[in-house]
């Protein structure tokens, strides 16, 4: 979860309106939605319970889990309105997330953006 | 308190202070993107018991339970961090400049929510997680 406060939460609630955060992890999400509202951020969660999507982007870490299980590396996707990637960071570090300030920039762009 | 009991002491609380603040503020970017920083923290402690255990005269014991404590968690700190936390480099399957592969999944409440229909709307980001950490 904490990696997901310092984006949202810099964000300005308008700006927050001009963007959809999708949280996807294979959890079924239900404790991070509750978190989420909590800590009034902007965060839709979804379940990608088999990877399928991680697969479909690349973002699979075999056996980087718990008892060797397959988990998601951890990354950031930034979409412009078009749905084209325009920006993105894959960790090397599963501690470790984009600086904040640095998805914040380009997602102001973005939603600053005509079309 | 002599003085390699206070230096035991000390690094017994450096060692401590670097574990409470990785915790306590991992929600902060600048502590969470530099895990480093405990390991180093646990490096000082390390030396300061490894002093504690020269200065050490009359009562040992104090110095070398922090020694121990201290090495410890420098040595799992240093596995964790450069170990355990690696992610393997590999290729991903879209581009910068290229449209976004397409996916329908279910939200908390169990709704689907599907990429496509942001298209034309509004920018999104897609932040992958493991959902513990």
């Amino acid at each position: 979860m904490s990696e997901l406060q310092g984006l949202g939460a810099q964000l300005s609630e308008a700006e927050q309106a001009g963007v959809e955060i999708i949280a996807i992890s294979p959890d079924p999400n239900q404790r991070s939605q509750e978190l989420a509202e909590g800590l009034r951020l902007g965060y839709r969660f979804v379940a990608d319970g088999d990877l399928a999507v991680a697969r479909r982007y690349g973002l699979v870490h075999a056996g980087g889990g718990p008892e060797g299980k397959d988990v998601p590396r951890p990354a950031t996707v930034v979409l412009d309105k078009q749905g084209v990637v325009r920006w993105f960071s894959v960790s090397h570090n599963f501690q470790v997330r984009p600086a904040p300030g640095e998805v914040l920039r380009v997602v102001r762009s973005l939603v600053s953006e005509k079309g | 308190m002599s003085t390699s009991t206070r230096l035991a002491v000390l690094s017994v609380l450096v060692a401590i202070g670097a574990v409470a603040t990785y915790v306590l503020l991992l929600g902060v970017a600048v502590v969470r993107n530099h895990p480093e920083g405990y390991v180093i923290a646990f490096g000082v402690a390390t030396g300061l018991a490894v002093l504690a255990v020269v200065r050490a005269r009359a009562r040992r014991w104090p110095a070398w339970v922090a020694l121990g404590v201290t090495s410890l968690l420098l040595i799992a700190g240093a596995w964790f961090n450069f170990v355990v936390t690696r992610v393997p480099d590999a290729p991903v399957t879209f581009k910068v400049g290229e449209p976004a592969p397409d996916f329908t999944l279910p939200d908390a409440a169990g709704r689907p929510v599907t990429l496509a229909d942001y298209r034309g709307q509004k920018p999104v980001v897609l932040v992958f997680y493991r959902g513990y950490w």
